[in-house]
This record gives C-alpha cells, sequence and structure tokens, in this order.
C-alpha cells in the first residue's frame, strides 16, 4: 500500500512538470506558481550594498487582513506550493507571528528569509514554536570585517547570534523548522564561499543556499554589473577554485543545496550565460509586493487588492510579462525560478520511466500508473496541435 | 582611392501601397530574371562591393528575393532590404531569418495618423507589426523616415518606435522630388520660412534622443542642414561621394551614376553590358566628369551623406583613374581568394565596415555585431510553428517509449 502511494507521488510529480513544460511552450496558463513570495514591506535593519529594495515603495505595507485574504485563497488551490515571506526585514512587522499561525491553520507551508538583527532569544523560542517550514538567515561572510563591510557594523555578530539563538531554541523543544543560511555570491566574499560551510555547519545550520547576486533588476534590485560587488575577472579565477571545494565537500557530506549546476555561477559573472544553458520557468515563481501588485519579472499582473490571486495570474498583463520572460536572454540564476525538472520534457517522461522501474509496486500498479501518464501526454498532444493551429 | 562600395538594386517597381510621396508604381518597367540579378550581383562581388541594397518598389514582391540575398551572402557581401515592412508575416520573416538577410530597413514616417495619411490606412500598424517579427527572429532592424512637411514633428516619436521596437538605427532623408512624376507637387511637401526653427528644434530633440536611447543615425552635421533644405534652399555642390561609391539599378537593369542623374543619363544597360564593364567603362567617368564640372544641385539623400564630412578633392580622384583601373584588376584577385576563404576575419570585417557606414562609435559597432553572434548562438535555426510540430513529434516518441516500457512489464 505504502509504495504504491509512493507510486502515486511520482506520478502527481510528474504531473505538475508537464504542466511547468507545457505552460511554458505553449504560454498558456496550465500550473499555479511553486514559489508565492510576499514581501511583507520594505522596510529593513540594513541598507546592503547589494540590495536596492529599501529605497522602493518605502510607504507601502500589504496589511495583515490582505495577507489572509491571499492565504484564503491559495489554500484552497490543488497544487504543491510554498510561500516564502521575505522584505525588508519580515521580523520588523508586529504582525508576523499572527500572519505564521494563520498560515498553520490553513496548513500552508512557509518559509522565511531574515538578517537575523532582531532574533534575541525569546524571539527565536517563538519562531521555533510558530510552525514554519524553514527559516534562511543571510550569512555573507565567514569573517566578521566581511559581512559587515557589506551590510553595517555589527551585522555579522547578530547573524551568528540569531542562528545559534535558533539552534539552541530548536535542540530544546526537539522540533522546528529547518535552519538554513542563504549566501550571496559577490566580489567581496567570493574568497569565503568554502569557509561558510564550516562555520555555518558549527552553529548547527542544516542546509546552505548559495546564490549569485542578480544584475539590474528594476523592481526588485537596482544594481548593476559596473557595481562594486560585481566580480572581476581575477575573482572569477578565485570562484572557480572555490566551487571546486564546495561541489567536492557537497558530493561527500550534502549539506549544500545545489540549485543548479554551480559552474554557471562562472558563466554569470562574465556575462556569459545564455538562455540555453539557464532559463527560468515564468510559470514557477510570483512575487507579491508591499503595494499588493503581483509580479513575476518586470511588469506587474495585476492587484492583490482589486481582485483575487487567481484572477491576477490569468491577465492579458501577466500572459504579456510571461512572453517577455520566456524572450529574455539574461538569465539571473536566482533562487526563485528554480526548477531545471520540468526544463525538457524527454527528461520529464524519462525521470518517470526510471522511478517506476525501481519502485518495487505491483505490476498492475505500474501498469495503471504508465497508462496514466500516457493519457496525461495524449491530452497535452491534442493541446499542442490546437495552440498550432 | 574611391572604390564601388554600395549596390542598390530597384528590384521592382511593383509596390503595395501608393504612398503620396512617390511616383515609383506607377510606371511600369519590365523586371529582370533571376540569373541576369545574380550575374549582378557576382559582378558587384568582383568590383569590391560591400553591401547589395535590395529597394523598389516592394522587393518583397519578388519571390526569388530570397535566393537573392543568400546567393550575396554567399559571395560575401552584406544584404540590406528595404521595405514598407507590410508584407513581413511570421513566414517570410523565417524565410528572411534563413537567406541570411543582414538588415532590414522599414519606413515609419510619424505618428499612426501621419503615417496612414502619408501610406494609406493600416500601413502604420503593419509596419510595426513587421518590426517585431523581425525582432522576433533577431534579424537587425533599421528604421528610415522621409522628412518633409508632415512630419518633422514625429521625428522624435519615430525614434521612441524604433527604441521600443528593437530596430538599431534610425535614418533620415528629407523628402525629393525625382520619386514623383509632377515636379509641381513639390511645394506640397515643402516647409515654409517661419517653419524652420521650428524643425530644426524637432531634429535636435530627435539628436539628444538617438544619443539617450543609443540609436545611431545619420550624422548631425547632415541632419542640421534637412531644415534649410526642406525650405527650398540648394546645397550646390562638385563632389559627392556617391557617384563613386554607389551604384543605382533600375528594375529593366539600367545603370545609372546616381538616382538624381536617373533621368538624364545611362551609362549601360546590365543586358548588353556586365556591370563589370559598364563600371569600369569611359562612359561612365565621363558622364561622372560632366557632372563634376556642371556641378549638382544636392539631394541629401542618405546614399550623399557617406562622404559629407569629408569631400573628396577632384583633383586627386582623377589624376589617379588609371591607377584605380589597375587596381580593380587586381581586385578580382583579391575577391576569388575572399570567395576561397570565406573566413571569419574577412567576414568580420566586411561586417564591421558594413556597420560603420551606419555611423555610431566603435562602441556601438561592437555592441551590435556582439548581438548578432548572441542570437546566432541563442536561437536555432526553426521556426516557431516547426517547433510545435516537433513537440508533438517528440510527444508521440515518448509515448511509444513508455508504451514499450509497458509491454516489458
Amino acid at each position: 500500500m505504502q509504495q504504491s502511494k509512493g507510486l502515486r507521488e511520482y506520478f502527481s510529480d510528474f504531473e505538475t512538470n508537464l504542466a511547468y513544460y507545457f505552460s511554458e511552450k505553449l504560454n498558456r496558463l496550465l500550473a499555479k506558481p511553486r514559489w508565492i513570495y510576499i514581501s511583507l514591506s520594505h522596510q529593513c535593519t540594513y541598507n546592503c550594498q547589494m540590495c536596492g529594495v529599501v529605497n522602493i515603495l518605502k510607504d507601502y505595507q500589504i496589511s495583515t487582513p490582505e495577507v489572509k485574504k491571499i492565504f484564503d485563497e491559495i489554500s484552497e488551490w490543488d497544487w504543491d506550493f510554498t510561500v516564502v515571506i521575505t522584505g525588508g526585514e519580515p521580523f520588523l512587522r508586529r504582525d508576523i507571528f499572527e500572519i505564521f499561525k494563520y498560515a498553520k491553520e490553513k496548513a500552508i507551508g512557509i518559509e522565511v528569509v531574515s538578517n537575523g538583527a532582531l532574533i534575541d532569544p525569546p524571539m527565536a523560542e517563538k519562531i521555533i514554536r510558530s510552525g514554519i517550514d524553514n527559516i534562511a538567515v543571510s550569512l555573507d561572510g565567514a569573517k566578521e570585517g566581511t559581512h559587515d563591510l557589506i551590510r553595517e557594523k555589527g551585522a555579522f555578530r547578530k547573524a551568528v547570534q540569531a542562528i545559534k539563538n535558533l539552534s539552541e531554541a530548536k535542540k530544546k523543544n526537539g522540533f522546528g523548522p529547518q535552519l538554513s543560511v542563504w549566501t550571496t555570491i559577490m566580489k567581496e566574499n567570493i574568497g569565503e564561499l568554502f569557509d561558510i560551510i564550516g562555520l555555518s555547519r558549527s552553529l548547527g545550520v542544516e542546509c546552505l543556499v548559495y546564490h549569485p547576486v542578480i544584475v539590474a533588476q528594476e523592481d526588485m534590485q537596482n544594481t548593476s554589473p559596473h557595481a562594486r560587488f560585481w566580480p572581476g575577472t581575477k575573482d572569477v579565477e578565485t570562484l572557480i577554485e572555490q566551487i571546486r571545494m564546495i561541489s567536492d565537500y557537497q558530493k561527500k557530506n550534502g549539506f549544500i543545496a545545489f540549485l543548479h549546476d554551480p559552474f554557471l555561477w562562472v558563466k554569470h559573472f562574465r556575462g556569459e550565460l545564455t538562455r540555453g544553458e539557464w532559463k527560468c520557468n515564468p510559470f514557477v515563481f510570483i512575487n507579491i509586493g508591499p503595494d499588493g501588485e503581483v509580479r513575476s519579472c518586470g511588469a506587474s499582473f495585476g492587484n492583490t487588492k482589486n481582485m483575487s490571486l487567481g484572477e491576477c495570474l490569468d491577465t492579458k498583463e501577466a500572459s504579456q510579462a510571461r512572453k517577455m520572460m520566456r524572450e529574455c536572454l539574461k538569465p539571473c540564476l536566482q533562487t526563485c525560478w528554480a526548477n531545471p525538472d520540468a526544463d525538457s520534457l524527454s527528461g520529464i517522461v524519462d525521470g518517470l520511466i526510471q522511478r517506476v522501474r525501481n519502485s518495487r509496486a505491483d505490476k498492475g500498479d505500474k501498469k495503471r500508473i504508465l497508462s496514466a501518464a500516457l493519457a496525461k501526454l495524449a491530452f497535452y498532444e491534442e493541446m499542442s496541435k490546437e495552440c498550432q493551429t | 582611392m574611391p572604390n564601388l562600395k554600395e549596390v542598390i538594386i530597384s528590384i521592382t517597381s511593383r509596390c503595395n501601397l501608393k504612398c503620396r510621396m512617390c511616383d515609383i508604381p506607377s510606371g511600369k518597367i519590365d523586371e529582370l530574371s533571376t540569373s541576369q540579378w545574380k550575374n549582378v550581383i557576382k559582378d558587384a562581388c568582383r568590383l569590391g562591393a560591400q553591401t547589395v541594397v535590395f529597394s523598389g518598389g516592394e522587393p518583397l514582391l519578388r519571390e526569388d528575393i530570397f535566393e537573392l540575398i543568400s546567393f550575396t551572402k554567399k559571395n560575401g557581401m552584406s544584404a540590406c532590404v528595404t521595405s514598407n515592412g507590410t508584407l513581413i508575416d511570421d513566414r517570410t520573416a523565417g524565410r528572411l531569418y534563413d537567406s541570411g538577410v543582414n538588415v532590414v530597413n522599414i519606413s515609419l514616417e510619424g505618428k499612426k495618423a501621419t503615417h496612414d495619411f502619408l501610406r494609406g490606412k493600416g500601413g502604420f500598424d503593419k509596419a510595426i507589426a513587421g518590426l517585431k517579427e523581425l525582432r522576433k527572429y533577431k534579424i537587425e532592424s533599421t528604421v528610415a523616415a522621409t522628412v518633409s512637411k508632415y512630419n518633422y514633428a514625429d521625428l522624435p516619436y519615430v525614434l521612441e518606435l524604433a527604441k521600443e521596437n528593437g530596430a538599431t538605427t534610425v535614418r533620415l532623408q528629407p523628402f525629393n522630388v525625382i520619386f514623383l512624376r509632377d515636379p509641381g507637387c513639390r511645394k506640397e511637401f515643402l516647409i515654409n520660412k517661419a517653419e524652420i526653427a521650428v524643425a530644426g528644434e524637432a531634429l535636435e530633440n530627435f539628436v539628444e534622443l538617438s544619443k539617450k536611447h543609443k540609436i545611431s543615425t545619420n550624422p548631425s552635421s547632415y541632419l542640421h542642414k534637412i531644415p534649410e533644405y526642406l525650405s527650398g534652399r540648394e546645397f550646390f555642390t562638385r563632389q559627392c561621394g556617391a557617384l563613386w561609391y554607389s551604384c543605382p539599378i533600375n528594375p529593366n537593369g539600367d545603370v545609372f551614376p546616381c538616382w538624381i542623374e536617373a533621368k538624364n543619363r545611362l551609362i549601360g544597360n546590365v543586358k548588353e553590358k556586365s556591370l563589370y564593364e559598364i563600371w569600369l567603362s569611359e562612359r561612365r567617368l565621363k558622364a561622372i566628369r560632366d557632372i563634376m564640372k556642371k556641378g549638382c544641385k544636392g539631394c541629401l539623400m542618405s546614399c550623399y551623406d557617406e562622404a559629407f564630412g569629408d569631400e573628396l578633392p577632384a583633383a586627386r580622384v582623377f589624376g589617379k583613374i588609371k591607377k584605380f583601373k589597375k587596381l580593380a584588376d587586381s581586385r578580382k584577385v583579391i575577391n576569388k581568394t575572399r570567395q576561397f576563404l570565406k573566413g571569419a576575419l574577412v567576414r568580420s570585417r566586411l561586417r564591421y565596415r558594413f556597420y560603420s557606414s551606419y555611423g555610431g562609435s566603435w562602441q556601438v559597432v561592437l555592441k551590435r555585431k556582439l548581438r548578432g553572434m548572441f542570437a546566432k548562438a541563442g536561437s536555432s535555426r526553426k521556426y516557431p510553428q516547426d517547433k510545435n510540430a516537433s513537440l508533438s513529434s517528440e510527444i508521440s516518441c515518448l509515448r511509444k517509449k513508455i508504451e514499450r516500457e509497458m509491454r516489458l512489464l
């Protein structure tokens, strides 16, 4: 019985991946987003070098009832998704735990990204008990000087202390969210990437994510390749060495969550990354800004204040913005668009076949799953023919 | 030493539009066949030309245009098509892409109302759609506008449109009477003296915007002469570069020294003699000499701006005509080896020269070149319809795979 349940999971993976694949190919809304980012407000304790968010939409704040309305709607979706709460600094909001609680009632998976400045022991206790799935603290260097240079004086100590508080609280309670560290790769910290592993392991972190800094994304971060933090040619050589060490470590111990081949970072910083190597699927990710506007990348889809999120996803503006994203020649390697599983059709189908072959389920179950997959494919085949005409 | 740079082939006199400032389509002329045009292109290559411009009429009305473009490319020259953009749909853009065309030039006269007034209703929307199709296939597109009384105020808007739709260059050319049958109509398009300042301001705006958007245009010294020219002033010259650099050919194969002199001076027909012979003939040199002696009223056509900055000292040119002939012969050899090599170096140099002839800083030239390279690397040579077709074939292939797996179970 359990094994057949495993098969069903494989099939639902297959279904979602197919939906993403054909949504992107045919530019039709067949899938719901995998990641829903909500920026509660753009207020932040720091003003980091690589991030211009603090200067945009200063006076906007998405209100608690609005967030609840969104949660009400998405909890009814028959879809596997995760809500990521970002900001600014989300813990500046007083109602943050109310939001967490509401999400827990609705059984929505929540991840939070913080800089750790406000997480003292009582706060850590509250966070651990709030029932969220993942808390990520940004750590931009293994040394105090580096992190403080990028952020603000004293930021490193606060972040490290925050992680310690969280892991202690987690130990004490015996349960809690996954503790992770997010590191932005840039010029200043490029020599310390590997050292961050040791540091965060000693602090009791369970997962580490690297992501390169963004280039010129007007809506989110006003940065450009000429900025101070953009690695030059020499820095990229150091990066290559670091990547070798990191990927060796990852092979042995796991711990690091690679969202894509790390050598793509090198290409990214050299400006050689093409759409053939990495592309974002415009249907995977949406970001709800503090003003309530729904965006994916670039233009706004609609505002959640006037209509429901589902309606926002289906507007003309949405399909146009997605069209622009499909033609984007500047992939930015961010964490939000990571769904490489749905990039190639044969990959999706082969994956299913392999998993079915390796599972120990009954032959009858296997046959049923495969015939269901056949029917699904036939359905999409007809749809693509329709689009052609 | 002046040498043939650009062959302008008016490939047909037919056109699907009836514009106010052009009477070319009304005069019916017999057209040359594909093979005859191919001979012309071969000769142009022998003479060292770098660019072949296909103009008209509407060149896309000819079915063999794609074949001729790819033939031009095979001979190592750049191919440029001047179109009104109304016929460029998805299929045509795909065929243009396959032919390897370097640049497609589309005419935009101004805002929708202005454009439709000058070029006929619906022309604007179709031209914009054409530009978008070209962008889809990553074909470099440029925009051209004929400046006249009706549209000088719209020029900054044209630039914005070009930027929006991914065009790299906006070329301006003042209205010229030679394309009209009745010269009396000229007054209709000219501006009065009071408007000179206004037009000057509009052009100033245009130049500033072009710098801001990094879109190259004609040299600004040239642009600043347009308002005065439109008010009726004549720019008398004896040293026009167009006579040396460019070679216009009519649909029936008549070769002229220049478009302005087209009505008076014929220097040969490619049906009777090859372009190579015509270009090096005494008859042509005599014609040019006559024009230079007599002087020309000046036209401010776009071929003219090439030598606008540094005008050619006539004496130097005539002193070296004999050497020039020898050089042309040696150029035959060079061109043959060039055809043999077809190496990347030669091509990139040609391409560089071609772009630099459009004016613009070397950064802009380099950027365009890089963009072209990336576009080729990024996009496979398939049409979108074909992509969908291959999608369904891929699906059926995968279905067979699953069926096989089921049988194995």
